[in-house]
């Protein structure tokens, strides 16, 4: 039963990285400047799933307490800087793009455009951030706890922080090739096959830093899957080339799209049976079944909860049906 | 400064800030739902001005209720780590559910409601502003029964140390939680209903072109408001008596507080068990303040030939009072969970035991950060939203028709 809350757990925090990653990309594109009408037009093709997207951060961290909750205390305690300066970011973006029309002043709305770019950019530093700490391990002590912050500060865990700006920054520019009217989106098209190239050194850089790093080599528990999974993350980002390169926007997004749950996977993967891994002292680790909350919790949440995920992907579903296709003059603007 | 303390004026600034958001929340959108219904079933034009008004407040209101929200359910795992790892089997549960259940179709819709104006059939497009309503109505009840469950600790059994889930039916019939959501409600609805009366107020004061709009607006917002303030009233004292019986040290002295604290030296040492005075101080204010807002009842008979608006003074003492119901709901707040210290889950954890190891200083800085930020964002929130409720209904922003041309007419003017 644990093993299937994980997996749900997963599979939500993949879908926010996804889905939020979209919001971050686009987010993080609107420091490239250009016309007001342009950045408005971005901020138009993500309109009404916005919303959506963001909940399913709020939703993951819900599975995580009433399912993990012991992960949850020490997870978001033990990476308090990674995951302030996340959560930070998302408190920026949510604001600022659902703000920035609402005065009429071009000034004004430019100030909160910099407010999302630096929300977006806050938000995927620290998401890039905590996952590379989850991968390098914590200094657990024998009672379960984590004291200090110092050990977050590596050169992997900030590698791991860029990879996944570059990474949403690419995902974003696919979205907007695939929303955007087709002059607008064969602009975005040239932006995302720049960007490819960035997102692969960025990656590379932080698989070859973790290799180098003891921390790193320790705390994976699954070697295979520690090593298949990055080359897996490789691999996706070089079919979105090849999709870009042929004109295919939607194969391409979907090849993003993967590369963003990808990440989600191989924490989860790499790391098994292990929530929480100790560097300083083995036996010290947190399993996934210590994690979980004890069984009648697990089943109450699994008679409630589980027979409605079909509705709730149902509706995120209708939400991109009744909106899908690209946006033009037609298309109803807000934020 | 210690941990403790820094972390538990971090949780009251972030409850307070997203305690004056979703009040509005959930008191507006159960009037727009009345007024697109209207809409949805007359036809009337004027029905759907007065939807995509309130609804343009509602959804800037919004904005800030989910921003503080996530930085509170954050908090429980970044300050109050205790918290999930002695109690989380039990309380996480109502939390999850309220997640799954209710907040994410609440945004889920509510980003669908914002852009299927002109896009969707006008029967879905009320669909989606009652799904918002209902799943705001459940998020609200689950956030009850979780702070219920850490007010009167039901339903679990302690085996090495944490506590451990045995009856959830008992965490719906806790004796803490019924009285309490009606009264969340019907404030929720007192600060809605009044909202609509004070900009409708200031509306008429000022002799802006949409006289019939706002006058319509105003009676709205005065009945509602009317009638909730004594519902707030009657679920308020009728929480005195079981509140009062499992939680004895709350209101006051007596035996059963005296006994009640003698149990507890013998059981967790001895110690300070007495809550703060500044939670019956709160609840004196509210229950004056309270009784103030009774008068609203004395603005109905005034709305016979529209008295209410020629006299002119009454709209002043409705824009004037808009303040009162937004202090007495902190003022409640503060009675509810300050007269609960030194527990976090009363008679379970103490508040000492729940707080996260994280060093003073880095809670220091993630006080000020997340306080200013906050603060600032709220600030900011409100003076946008002043600025729509002065705009007027000429043409909000929500629900515009979409521009007839998509490149030949100037944009800028039609997105403005």
């Amino acid at each position: 039963m644990e093993l299937a809350w994980y997996a749900l757990l997963g599979l939500f925090f993949a879908s926010y990285f996804v889905l939020g990653g979209l919001d971050y990309g686009v987010g993080l594109l609107l420091a490239r400047g250009g016309t007001p009408a342009a950045r408005r037009d971005a901020l138009t093709a993500l309109g009404p799933f916005f919303l959506g997207n963001e909940v399913w951060l709020v939703a993951a961290v819900g599975i995580l307490f009433g399912a993990f909750p012991t992960l949850e205390g020490e997870l978001l305690s033990g990476y308090y800087p990674a995951v302030v300066g996340a959560l930070a970011g998302v408190i920026l973006v949510t604001a600022g793009v659902q703000l920035r029309s609402r005065p009429a002043t071009a000034g004004a709305r430019a100030g909160w455009d910099r407010v999302v770019v630096v929300g977006s950019l806050l938000a995927a530093l620290g998401w890039g951030a905590l996952l590379g700490g989850l991968l390098q391990g914590l200094p657990l002590t024998a009672d379960g706890h984590v004291t200090g912050v110092g050990h977050l500060f590596t050169p992997f865990v900030a590698a791991a922080g860029l990879a996944m700006a570059a990474l949403v920054a690419l995902h974003g520019a696919t979205f907007l090739t695939l929303r955007l009217p087709p002059a607008a989106g064969a602009a975005t098209a040239r932006l995302a096959r720049r960007l490819v190239p960035v997102a692969l050194a960025a990656v590379g850089t932080a698989t070859v830093v973790g290799l180098l790093s003891d921390r790193v080599r320790a705390a994976a528990q699954q070697p295979v899957a520690a090593v298949l999974l990055p080359s897996a993350l490789v691999a996706a980002l070089l079919v979105a080339r090849a999709a870009l390169a042929r004109r295919r926007p939607g194969w391409a997004f979907a090849a993003t799209c993967a590369a963003l749950a990808l990440p989600v996977l191989l924490v989860g993967a790499a790391r098994w049976p292990y929530a929480l891994v100790s560097g300083t002292d083995p036996a010290a680790g947190l399993t996934v079944a210590d994690a979980a909350a004890s069984t009648p919790t697990l089943r109450l949440l699994g008679w409630l909860v589980l027979p409605l995920v079909p509705a709730l992907l149902g509706f995120q579903a209708m939400c991109w049906w009744v909106f899908r296709g690209r946006i033009d003059g037609r298309a109803p603007v807000y934020w | 400064m210690d941990t403790l303390l820094l972390a538990r004026l971090q949780f009251a600034t972030t409850t307070s800030i997203h305690f004056l958001f979703v009040v509005v929340t959930l008191g507006l959108v159960t009037l727009l739902v009345g007024l697109q219904t209207a809409w949805f079933l007359t036809g009337n034009p004027k029905w759907e001005r007065l939807t995509r008004f309130w609804g343009q407040l509602y959804v800037i209101n919004y904005v800030l209720g989910i921003a503080s929200g996530i930085v509170m359910e954050f908090q429980f795992g970044l300050n109050w780590s205790g918290l999930s790892r002695y109690v989380g089997n039990v309380f996480g549960a109502p939390l999850a559910i309220e997640t799954l259940v209710a907040f994410f179709l609440e945004s889920t819709f509510l980003g669908m409601w914002i852009f299927g104006w002109h896009r969707l059939r006008r029967g879905v497009h009320l669909a989606l502003l009652c799904g918002v309503a209902l799943t705001a109505y459940a998020s609200a009840f689950w956030i009850m029964v979780a702070n219920a469950w850490l007010q009167h600790p039901v339903g679990y059994q302690v085996r090495d140390g944490i506590a451990h889930l045995t009856d959830f039916s008992a965490l719906l019939t806790n004796p803490t939680l019924g009285m309490a959501f009606g009264h969340v409600v019907a404030a929720s609805l007192l600060t809605g209903g009044m909202l609509m009366a004070a900009v409708s107020a200031g509306h008429l004061l000022r002799r802006t072109p949409d006289f019939l709009l706002f006058r319509t607006s105003l009676r709205i917002g005065l009945v509602v408001s009317a009638l909730s303030i004594s519902l707030v009233q009657g679920f308020g004292f009728a929480q005195f008596g079981p509140v009062g019986q499992v939680q004895p040290a709350k209101f006051g002295g007596g035996p059963e507080r005296d006994a009640q604290i003698a149990e507890w030296t013998a059981q967790f040492g001895p110690g300070d068990y007495t809550p703060p005075t500044l939670a019956s101080v709160g609840l004196g204010f509210m229950i004056l303040i309270g009784f103030g807002l009774g008068c609203l009842w004395l603005l109905l008979p005034l709305l016979w030939r529209d008295l209410i608006i020629r006299w002119r003074f009454p709209l002043w003492l409705l824009l004037l009072a808009l303040p009162l119901p937004f202090g007495t709901v902190i003022l409640g707040w503060l009675a509810r969970e300050v007269g609960r210290q030194p527990w976090v889950a009363y008679g379970l954890l103490p508040t000492e035991r729940a707080v996260s190891a994280v060093p003073a200083g880095v809670m220091l800085a993630s006080l000020i950060g997340f306080s200013l930020l906050l603060g600032a964002l709220a600030v900011t929130n409100w003076v946008l939203l002043a600025r729509a409720a002065a705009r007027g209904a000429a043409d909000p922003a929500l629900g515009r028709p979409p521009a007839p041309e998509a490149d030949d007419t100037p944009r800028q003017p039609v997105l403005a």
